[in-house]
């Protein structure tokens, strides 16, 4: 209350003596006289006089006044405050935190408006200052993305009671059908679709193992990162033309990665979810020679990419590289390793040659699909590298990639016309594909290895990737219904 | 004659190499050819003379050259040799592109349509600054960090603070916080006492920033005690910077308060953090000052030890000290009275003889329990490390182990893929020239490589690699294995008297050992035992080393004298020593 009135002095000072200096008929405004204003209020300031300049210190009479004032409010929150701090030395160390929170935010620090109690523990916990920083920024910027992902939602919804209010209204409360000469293709087939291909790669596919045992080198971070990448991992196979069957070995049923797995898919999709996931080695459920460990350090290059062989990445995230981690891995178990012909094909001098898990998975789809390391190869990030070798094209022959054969001669499988024949085309069958469990199909590897069998018809093909790319935000297939 | 003919054939003999494309790391290749220019004789006869001086101490011999400054753990050597090779390298292009980025490069708060007035401008004026068009949202924040940037006089950010005041009524602590950046800088101590009454009163707590600042502001005035209250307060949510101590223990120091120095001192070290040498420089001004002043302060003797005592510390965590500590260290020991210390800058022959008192520096072999210490060291955290199979195989280990078992002891171990690729496409001659070279000198080499090597092909000629196999020992590692912990184990097994020789500075082998007792253990065994080839290598004719200095550059003292190696540039790095001596004597 006193700090309100205080103010309003000063604001009312400022106006008088601001219009005072303008009634003055000098015409200059910044005369010396002009700032004699400041004497009418230094008057009940505590500064000694400058004489007749600019009174420079006229600002810490300001905010002194304004210090008095508080201080009758401060003394209650003083007690106030004793009160909470007696409780314990941890509840001290947790208000004194909060508070230095409070002032970075006022010394414009990158700090989240809003911190919960939780958080203002851990940052407690925290030992270095730049540790506590960096934290501080972290919770800032996911605040920050948080809050613009309301601001966004609420907009749509905005829009779309308007437009709900601005059209007519029909018998049914519905919008009214759209005009089209197409016949509209609605998600729940395509994700029919790719539930069909992924069940069939599931019996009939090749394999590609995930080795989920590095959780204890992964500090929290890196885990949920990984976790994150492994979804992108699953949905970029899903959608693929000749999906993987993805095998998640070493993945320990009480582990954090399976928790972090099943909270972030659901209990229920990840059930429904067309991959293997067994807690059992990869050396136990693969032959041993059929397996080729990919890891960024081995001696070998992976030339030619051969569909009879499975091939196991290390699903880990290291921000600080721990090189030649899984290569150990591979050596103990005296697998065959491979890597990536990245030297062979990219301009890649500079920087550390790691990859994502998604893009390793878009790449090995790729691969497969067109056995050109070109094409492949564009999947690994443009900003790394300085692009292709010239006349790289003439080097990747001999690609034994199934498709483009398996394109050219369909009836050499009696199952491809049979799979397309039951391919769900708007008819809504195939539905029941969808409950095919991960357990019964753990065993591919024991049949040869058989052409890809999803095959789309060209026209259908277009509109599938069209109605893909226009309705971006189409949830995913496992969490419809 | 005869001599001048010879030298001739080898300048021209020289160009050749060079030209054909035996280039070595440019620094070094061109001080061999600057000496072989000016002073053909010396370099014949200085390697024989160092030579006597190892055989004297350790019954064998290497061929070195003098070391110093070539040695490449000299310190600068890095730095001249990168920038050596820059030079080589770098297209005008890339130079020009270099000194755009050299330009400093805005960031954080754009001041791009602000100007900086000359002088303290009144409300008024300030107020149509804000309202100009191209002023930005928070002008007081923007014009303040101006003001700062551009070192502008205290009174125009005083004059900017009485407009924001009078317009707002209030101030922002951001606004405040960087006033008071801006007082800090310039000193203005007085000004940053008032500051802080008002931000105590304003503000219901001060973060970190200005709790630093108002520290760094408090330790250079009379009040300087005012900024330990200050301190305690930062150590309840974060544990102060060393830069906060060794504010106050400068402040203290200057004061005349040695008791509370100190105790804020032995903080620092009850932390583990690493005092600032501005800490140490501040401790020996004040010994050298001898501030006899207040009650409980210590003694000049009981001062005196404690300096020592950080004398021990430099010593034990191989610190390095900075010229203008080294001048506090030498202006410290010259004031002691009773003594009548001398301070010299001076350097150390190859040899290991102080320039300037004649006395011969501490030796850099290890004593049996440190090398004890250290094999086990580098066999448990080196090689095995949390996984065998990170580095070998169980299986490949226990061969190698048996391997040298069964040979005798080694003299010189060498690391074969990285001697061999000094030159691209001609590696087994050039490990071939080496192997021979050892043979010569009657020594027992083992020569590690990988199986790849026996793989007959243009770089690896299978009648060299058979003749390398007869002249020396052979262990070929897996392909997958790394060859280096096999070094270091051969090495270390064959005893104290065994060398290796690799250009590796096996940082990332050092950096597995665990506490720094023993990495620096490591580092001196290190200096102690790598060879290094010096100069190119040329089929056919003898092959030099770079010398292994016998002594070691650490912080030293016999109690008559003290030796403090120092560092005279900001060239060097982590992994080198420097090369300029403080010699302290005693002369009664």
């Amino acid at each position: 209350m006193m700090r309100l009135f205080s103010r309003r002095v000063y604001v009312e000072l400022w106006r008088r003596s601001v219009s005072g200096t303008r009634t003055f008929p000098t015409g200059h405004v910044f005369s010396p006289r002009g700032f004699s204003s400041g004497c009418l209020l230094r008057t009940d300031a505590t500064q000694p006089d400058h004489g007749d300049k600019i009174d420079l210190d006229l600002w810490k009479s300001v905010m002194r006044s304004q210090t008095a004032a508080d201080e009758s409010l401060g003394d209650d929150r003083e007690q106030v405050k004793k009160g909470d701090s007696t409780d314990s030395q941890s509840g001290c160390v947790l208000v004194a935190t909060r508070e230095l929170v409070s002032m970075w935010r006022q010394a414009g620090k990158l700090v989240p408006d809003k911190i919960t109690d939780q958080d203002v523990q851990t940052l407690a916990e925290l030992s270095t200052k730049s540790s506590k920083k960096k934290y501080l920024k972290y919770l800032a910027i996911r605040e920050g993305h948080k809050k613009k992902d309301k601001e966004k939602r609420e907009k749509k919804r905005a829009e779309r009671e308007q437009s709900l209010a601005e059209c007519p209204e029909t018998e049914n409360n519905r919008p009214p059908l759209k005009n089209s000469f197409l016949m509209q293709y609605r998600d729940h087939w395509l994700d029919r679709l790719f539930g069909w291909r992924g069940a069939q790669a599931m019996r009939f596919g090749q394999p590609l193992v995930f080795d989920m045992s590095y959780e204890a080198h992964m500090s929290p971070q890196e885990l949920a990162n990984s976790v994150s990448q492994m979804l992108e991992v699953e949905s970029c196979n899903r959608r693929a033309h000749d999906p993987f069957h993805l095998h998640f070995c070493n993945l320990q049923p009480d582990g954090g990665y399976r928790q972090q797995l099943v909270k972030r898919y659901g209990a229920d999709a990840w059930d429904r979810l067309l991959i293997t996931e067994t807690p059992r080695r990869h050396v136990d459920v693969f032959p041993r020679e059929r397996l080729v460990y990919l890891t960024a350090d081995s001696p070998n290059i992976l030339r030619t990419f051969d569909p009879s062989k499975v091939y196991v990445v290390g699903a880990m995230v290291d921000r600080s590289i721990q090189s030649g981690l899984s290569f150990a891995n591979a050596k103990r178990l005296q697998l065959a390793t491979a890597r990536l012909p990245l030297d062979q094909f990219l301009r890649w001098e500079i920087g550390a040659k790691t990859l994502t898990l998604d893009q390793m998975i878009r790449i090995l789809l790729a691969i497969k699909d067109t056995g050109s390391w070109e094409q492949a190869l564009a999947f690994v990030p443009k900003r790394k590298h300085d692009g292709f070798y010239p006349g790289t094209q003439q080097r990747d022959g001999g690609s034994t990639a199934g498709r483009d054969r398996g394109d050219r001669d369909p009836r050499r499988d009696p199952r491809d016309r049979q799979g397309s024949a039951r391919e769900p085309w708007g008819a809504g069958r195939g539905g029941q594909d969808r409950g095919v469990t991960s357990k019964g199909v753990g065993l591919a590897w024991e049949r040869e290895y058989k052409l890809p069998l999803a095959r789309i018809r060209p026209t259908q093909k277009s509109k599938t990737e069209e109605s893909r790319r226009t309705d971006k935000t189409r949830t995913p297939w496992h969490q419809q219904d | 004659m005869g001599a001048a003919l010879l030298f001739k054939a080898r300048l021209c003999l020289n160009v050749l190499s060079h030209k054909s494309g035996i280039i070595n790391q440019g620094k070094i290749c061109a001080r061999t050819m600057c000496t072989k220019g000016n002073k053909p004789g010396e370099r014949k006869s200085s390697p024989r003379k160092t030579d006597k001086t190892i055989r004297q101490t350790e019954s064998f011999k290497v061929r070195q050259m003098p070391s110093f400054p070539t040695s490449v753990f000299a310190a600068g050597n890095a730095k001249r040799t990168t920038e050596l090779l820059k030079r080589k390298t770098t297209l005008p292009s890339l130079e020009q592109e270099d000194a755009a980025w050299d330009q400093p490069r805005r960031r954080g708060f754009k001041t791009d349509g602000l100007v900086a007035p000359e002088r303290p401008l009144s409300p008024t004026e300030w107020k149509k600054l804000k309202e100009a068009p191209c002023s930005p949202e928070r002008f007081d924040v923007h014009m303040m960090t101006l003001l700062f940037k551009t070192g502008a006089e205290l009174d125009i950010a005083k004059s900017l603070l009485t407009f924001v005041a009078l317009d707002t009524g209030t101030m922002s602590y951001q606004l405040l916080l960087q006033y008071l950046t801006l007082c800090v800088k310039g000193g203005h101590n007085a000004e940053a006492l008032d500051c802080y009454q008002i931000m105590r009163g304003a503000f219901p707590a001060l973060e970190t920033g200005a709790s630093s600042l108002f520290i760094k502001a408090f330790s250079r005035t009379q009040s300087w005690r005012e900024a330990l209250p200050i301190l305690r307060e930062m150590k309840k949510v974060i544990s102060p910077s060393p830069r906060n101590y060794s504010d106050i223990i400068s402040g203290a120091l200057l004061h005349g308060d040695s008791a509370t120095a100190w105790q804020l001192y032995d903080e620092v070290m009850e932390e583990g953090m690493s005092p600032l040498p501005d800490t140490w420089r501040a401790l020996f001004e004040g010994g050298a000052r001898g501030g006899e002043g207040e009650e409980g302060n210590f003694s000049r003797a009981e001062y005196g030890e404690r300096l020592l005592g950080v004398l021990g510390y430099m010593r034990d965590n191989q610190v390095y000290p900075q010229q203008s500590l080294a001048d506090a260290i030498k202006t410290w020991f010259q004031s002691l009275p009773g003594h009548h210390w001398r301070g010299e800058w001076t350097t150390v022959t190859p040899k290991g003889v102080c320039k300037c008192c004649g006395s011969e520096l501490e030796s850099i072999q290890l004593t049996p329990e440190e090398y004890q210490h250290l094999k086990d060291r580098v066999m448990a955290d080196i090689i095995q490390g949390k996984d065998v199979f990170h580095k070998t195989t169980p299986e490949e280990l226990e061969s190698f182990k048996a391997f040298v078992q069964g040979k005798p002891l080694f003299d010189v171990v060498v690391d074969g893929l990285n001697v061999a690729n000094i030159v691209k496409g001609r590696q087994s001659e050039m490990l071939l020239a080496v192997v021979c070279e050892l043979e010569q000198q009657g020594l027992t080499a083992l020569v590690l490589g990988r199986k790849h090597m026996l793989r007959p092909s243009v770089a690896w000629d299978r009648r060299n690699m058979g003749l390398i196999q007869k002249k020396a020992h052979c262990f070929f590692t897996e392909n997958t294995s790394e060859d280096d912990p096999f070094l270091l184990y051969a090495t270390l097994h064959s005893g104290n008297h065994c060398r290796f020789m690799s250009r590796d500075l096996m940082r990332d082998h050092k950096a597995c050992l665990p506490d720094a007792l023993t990495r620096r253990l490591f580092f001196k065994w290190q200096r102690g035992h790598q060879l290094v080839i010096h100069g190119t290598v040329t089929v056919g004719r003898r092959v030099h080393f770079q010398m292994i200095s016998p002594y070691d550059t650490i912080v030293q003292s016999t109690g008559a004298s003290w030796h403090i190696p120092y560092d005279d540039s900001i060239d060097r790095s982590s992994y080198e020593v420097p090369q300029s001596w403080l010699c302290l004597t005693n002369k009664h």
